[in-house]
This record gives C-alpha cells, structure tokens and sequence, in this order.
C-alpha cells in the first residue's frame, strides 16, 4: 500500500513537472520554470522513497529486474539532469527529459518479474551489467534531450522564426558539445554493458542463441554511436548529423530496453 | 545668382573600382576642398567622401563653368576621361533634396544605416575649416542634419538597421554560445558591415578583414583593430572563421553555393554563420541550404529586429515626404533670398529712369530750388504708387509654388537682370549659348528657377 501510494505521488509529481517544463519552453515565465524545478525536485525525492521502500519490502535492490531497473535509470536521469541543469543553465532541457522519464517511469509499472538467479552462476558480472547499462542509459537520455534541442534549434534558425523558444533554448555549440560529451560518457559503458552482457549470457546458459533480436538492438545501438564519435573526430561530424546520429543510437538503446520487458514479462507470463 | 549642385558618383552604378580611385582620405578633405576653391569658380564647397559615395556639393555664380570645373577635377583625380559616364548631377532643388536625401541615409546601401550622418558632418567640418561654406551650402547642410533627425526620430527608418549589429551578435552567442576567441571576417567595406564587426571585436572575436585592394584592408583593419588578408586567400579565410560578415559593392554573388560547399568539406563542417549585408547580395541563398551553414540577409535581420518588409517601406514612404517638406522649406528661404535683390532692383531700375528723365527735362525749364524739391517728391510719388501693387503682389507671392515664375517675369519685363559677359560656351551647350539673346544671364535665371537649367525657356 505504502509502496503503491510512493509510486502514485510520484507519478504525479512528475506529470506536473513535465507539464509545467512543457509550459515553461513554450511560453518562458520564469516563475513556470522555477514551479517545474520545484516539482521535479519533489518528484525525485518521492522516486527514492519508493524505490527505497520497495528495496526494503522486496529484500533486494532495485536492479534485480528490469522494471526496477528502469525505474532508478529514470530517477537517476532526473538526477543528473537536475545536478547538471543548475550548472549549465539548460532549465529548458527539462521539457525534453522529464517526458522520457516519465514513459520510463510509467514503463517500469508495466510488469514485475524478480528473476531468481540459480546460486551456481551468481558472480559479479550481473550487477556490472546492470549498473554500467543504467548509467549508460541516463548519459544517452540525457545525451537524446540534447540532440533534440539541438534539431530543434536548428530548424528555428534556419527557418529564421527567432521567438520564445528560440531564445530559451542554449546555444548550439553548447548543445552540440554537451551531446558530445554525454555520448562520450555513454558509449563505453553502452560497450562494457554489452561484453558483460554477452559474458552473463553464456555463463548463464552455454547453449542459448548467440545472437538474439535484443541483442541485435544492442550492437546496432553501439555500431550507431561509435559512429557517430568516430564520425565527428575523423570527418568532423557535428551538429545536425551528429544530433541525428544521437537519436537514432538512443531509438536502438530503448529498443533493447522494451525488448528486455516483452522477454521478461513473457517470462513471468510464462 | 548663386546656385547649389552636386556632381558625384554613388554604389548606384559605379563600380567600387572607380570609387576607390576618387575616394578622399579623411584628413584631406579639407585640403581638397581649399584647392577647388582656388582653382575653380566655386564660392562655397563640401567634399564628401565616403566608401560608397564621393560628392561635390558647390555653390556658384556660374554654375555651368563651375561644374564643368568640378568634373574635370574629378576625372583628373580619378585619371579616367571617361569618368563622365559614372558622374551624375542635381542642380538647384535637386541638388538640396539629394543632399537631404544622403544625409539621412536615404540613398544608401542599407537605407536607414546610422553612420552616413557622421560622415556628412565630418564632410560639413571639413568644409568649413577650408573656407568652403556660405550662405548657401551652410544652410543646405545644417538643415541636411535637421532632416536625419527628423527622419530618424519620425519615422522606423532606422529602427531595423540600428539594431542589425545587435541581431547578429545575438545570432552568433546562439550558434557558438562564448563568442571570445572565435574568429569573424569581414569582406568589403560597406558602412554597416563595419559596425557590425566592430560589435563582434568587442565581444573578443578576432576580426580579420578581406578586401580587393589590400590599402583599403589594411586601413580599414587598422581601425578595426583587426588583421588584413589578402583577397587571394578569401577561401582559407572563410575556412577559419566562425562569422562571416560580407558587404561588398559587387553585383554578382561573391560566395556561390558551390565554393561555400568546398569551404564546408575544408572546415569539416564547422557551423558558420554567414551575415549578407550588402545589396545586391553577396552570397548565393542557396548556399544557406548547406548543413551546419546559417545565412542572414539584410532583410532576414531587419525582420528579425521586428520591423517587416512592409513597415520598412512604410517608414520610408514617409521620410521622402519629410524630405519633399523640408526641400521645399529650403527653396521658400531661397526665394526670399533671391526676392529682396529683385525688389531692390525693381524700385532703383524706376527711381533711374524717374531722375534720369527729370535731370533731363529740369534745364529746359526755370524752376526754383523749392520747385525742384517739389518736382523731386511728386516723380517719388509716382514711382511709389506706381510700384505699391508690384511690391505686395511680389512680397505675398514669394512663398507661392509660382514665386519663381513671378520674380522671373518682373525681371524680364523691367530688364532687371545685369547685362554681364558669359563665360564662354561649353563645347555641346550651343542651345544655351543661342538662349543667351533672349534671356540674359542664364545663372540667375535657373537660380530662381526651381531645379533645371533652361526650364523657364
């Protein structure tokens, strides 16, 4: 019930703060944009209680399956945009990153499944592949916000509509570096998660199919972000392309996310 | 009578080439100006030499010699005879509205652009410590600089381009964010494009100046506090910087989409934003298509700072008509000038043939003393009644549109005009030296004319 409730308010919280970020890139009160932090903050403190409770009433922390996985990937998104945002003066991205929160929030309410893992294979590869792939998760979330304020910028000061949100949003280059560096931060933990995951797997179970469409999902989200670092060293890829190749990496990233949820939740089906 | 024209050549059909060759160092303007004066019949003389204009604005007692004078001075200046063909000239109203119309950047470049007036001013100055003004350019110009006012405060005229140097550096802190140590280069020389990047230098962007004539770069980097190029390297340099900023006087595109491709495959795509403030444009929009390339136009920037295509015209609309207003108050005072000589005139030419015709009678006749004065006071009364009617109809039509005409009628048909050697004949102005017989000194004549010569003909 205490749980339920945690989960509920929130949920909410977060709803208000995506509206009120919503609001704020659209219209630029600066006293929306300060009620949106506000909330966000709230949000994020509820998001702890409830994954602490939930930790406590379960006995095992929040990274034993996937949903709850998902679930402190999204709280830690906030997090580190909250601990970023103050410095960077990027108040605006919010209306980028709470969205995704929120779906990951509502994603990880989807199913519940604790996977009981067989005592002879446990080691410690498990958690370092969960962990690496949650902190992964939060610098592409972060890293996808980026490149879509970037397009979006873009496509203003091309089309030359110079308005609210053109003024609201950062500048490009700060845009385009901040992507860059969060990609950066992503990637070899996107690389560690996949080499531990593969591992995981075969220590798990020696037979199993060595590719799998989740998997695939992976490797295509690796392919499309080392192309996109290797891409702006070697041919100086930068800018839109560099924020297309982001999203696209981050489409291929969630895909695996959802496709761990179907097998998962098909697993506790089954 | 004296009168106002301005021979000269503008960015209104004269290549920068030929601009280049007249333009006059700001320090020697007035040096210029004194040796004019000396050399050609000029009484009063402004010189104003700008990137995109060189003018003379004279005021002569004959005015035809004197602007033959003016573009033999001009062409000798530029080495060219066949300078003619750029040289353009107003005379008499024009004249004054041309003036008006410079001064409050009405014909230039970018119309509303701020630095125009400052260089008129700097021309008036210059003038003036040369001995070059008098009653009549003297007016002319102060009322040049009250016309910018009005024009500037009256009207939106300014209220784009003023804010142009301000768009574009807003522009650029949105493409690059931190803007110091960035690097920015200006190609031509028009007035805005220097004050634009005159912003950026004081945001810590390094300026570097590309021109056709390395001088003209080099002096114009000096007083930028910016590096010189030579033109031959304008793709390395578009290769290096982040802002271009181009107002060059070239006709035809100086950055194609096809080089700036080249340019953006050497800079590895590196955004660059383009700033096209010249007119006609400088760089192909479609270069603008290209990825990580923005292009502003001047007309991008002036919409940008709020003031649309539609109310720009509006605005301007409105300064012609503050100009029109202002012309005419110029040529009201002008005639009121050529008034007082003509009434002056009208009454000796009376009072003469009265005396000259009683001087004649009085011996005949055996008159006293007392009955001279007599005689003396009735030929006065005559004259005066005589002329009562003449005078007020002339003194309440000096300010009618037809003013000239009148002045003009009463003093052919009182021969008011003084009978004085022409200069001789400019070779292809025989049809005026015909004119000569029937209408005696052509100088006042267009004087009090409104305009052109010969229009009373």
């Amino acid at each position: 019930m205490l749980v339920t409730g945690l989960f509920l308010a929130t949920g909410v919280l977060y709803t208000v703060a995506c509206a009120l970020y919503l609001a704020f890139m659209a219209r630029g009160s600066e006293n929306i944009g300060r009620w949106a932090g506000r909330s966000l903050i709230g949000a994020a403190v509820f998001h702890v209680a409830f994954l602490g409770a939930d930790w406590a009433i379960a006995g095992n922390p929040p990274i034993g399956d996937i949903h709850r996985t998902l679930s402190l990937a999204s709280l830690l998104s906030i997090v580190a945009y909250l601990a970023a945002g103050t410095r960077l003066r990027i108040a605006v991205l919010g209306g980028f990153i709470t969205p995704v929160a929120l779906l990951f929030l509502f994603g990880s309410a989807l199913g519940r499944s604790v996977n009981h893992v067989p005592y002879e294979v446990r080691s410690v590869l498990l958690p370092v592949h969960i962990s690496v792939n949650v902190l992964g998760v939060v610098a592409f979330t972060l890293a996808f916000a980026a490149a879509l304020a970037y397009l979006i910028q873009e496509g203003l000061l091309r089309r030359k509509k110079l308005g609210g949100l053109f003024q609201r949003l950062p500048a490009l280059d700060v845009l385009d570096s901040l992507g860059f560096r969060l990609v950066t931060i992503g990637f070899p933990l996107l690389t560690l998660g996949i080499i531990t995951g593969a591992l995981w797997a075969v220590r798990l179970d020696p037979t199993a199919p060595v590719f799998t469409t989740t998997q695939g999902f992976a490797i295509l989200a690796w392919l499309v972000f080392a192309g996109v670092l290797l891409l702006r060293v070697a041919a100086g890829w930068r800018g839109r392309r560099a924020a297309i190749g982001t999203m696209v990496g981050y489409a291929f990233a969630t895909a695996v996310l959802v496709g761990y949820m179907v097998n998962s939740t098909g697993a506790a089906a089954g | 009578m004296r009168e106002i024209f301005v021979v000269g050549l503008s960015h209104h059909g004269t290549p920068i080439e030929i601009r280049e060759r007249l333009s006059v160092a700001t320090g020697s303007a007035a040096e210029e100006v004194r040796g004019l004066l000396e050399s050609a019949p000029l009484a009063e003389s402004v010189l104003l030499s700008t990137c995109n204009r060189v003018e003379l604005y004279a005021a002569s007692d004959e005015p035809i010699h004197a602007s033959r004078a003016v573009r033999q001075y001009l062409e000798s200046r530029a080495d060219d005879a066949a300078l003619g063909q750029y040289l353009y000239e107003h005379t008499g109203e024009d004249a004054v509205r041309h003036a008006f119309r410079v001064a409050s950047s009405l014909d230039s470049m970018v119309v509303g652009e701020p630095q125009i007036l400052g260089q008129v001013k700097s021309a008036y100055q210059a003038a003036e410590s040369a001995g070059g003004l008098g009653t009549l350019l003297g007016r002319c110009f102060t009322r040049a600089f009250a016309v910018a006012k009005r024009v500037r405060t009256e009207t939106e005229v300014a209220a784009g381009t003023v804010s142009i140097s301000s768009i574009a550096i807003e522009l650029a802190g949105k493409i690059f964010g931190d803007l110091s140590g960035r690097r920015a280069m200006l190609l031509g020389a028009g007035e805005m494009g220097e004050a634009a990047a005159k912003s950026l230098v004081g945001r810590g962007v390094r300026l570097v100046v590309v021109n056709r004539s390395p001088e003209r770069a080099e002096t114009l980097a000096k007083s930028l506090g910016a590096e010189a190029a030579p033109y031959e390297q304008l793709t390395t340099e578009l290769t290096k910087a982040d802002v271009v900023i181009t107002s060059t006087a070239s006709a035809r595109f100086v950055i194609t989409k096809s080089l700036m491709k080249d340019v953006m495959k050497a800079r590895k795509r590196r955004p660059l934003f383009l700033i096209d403030i010249a007119v006609p444009r400088d760089i192909d929009p479609r270069a603008g298509d290209l990825g990580n390339v923005f292009l502003y136009d001047v007309d991008d920037l002036s919409e940008v700072a709020g003031v649309n295509l539609a109310a720009r015209k509006r605005a301007a609309d409105q300064a012609e008509g503050i100009v029109r207003a202002e012309t005419e108050n110029f040529e009201q005072w002008r005639r009121s000038l050529a008034l007082s000589p003509t009434i002056k005139g009208l009454r000796e030419r009376f009072l003469s043939i009265a005396r000259a015709e009683l001087e004649r009678t009085l011996p005949r006749l055996d008159v006293s003393k007392h009955d001279q004065e007599i005689l003396d006071a009735m030929v006065n009364a005559i004259v005066n009644k005589l002329l009562h009617r003449p005078m007020t109809e002339l003194k309440h039509g000096a300010n009618a549109p037809d003013a000239a005409h009148l002045i003009d009628a009463t003093r052919r048909l009182f021969d008011l005009e003084e009978r004085r050697s022409l200069p001789p004949p400019a070779p292809g102005n025989e049809g005026r030296e015909g004119a000569q017989t029937d209408t005696p000194a052509i100088g006042e004549l267009a004087a009090v004319s409104s305009g052109s010569r010969g229009e009373n003909r």
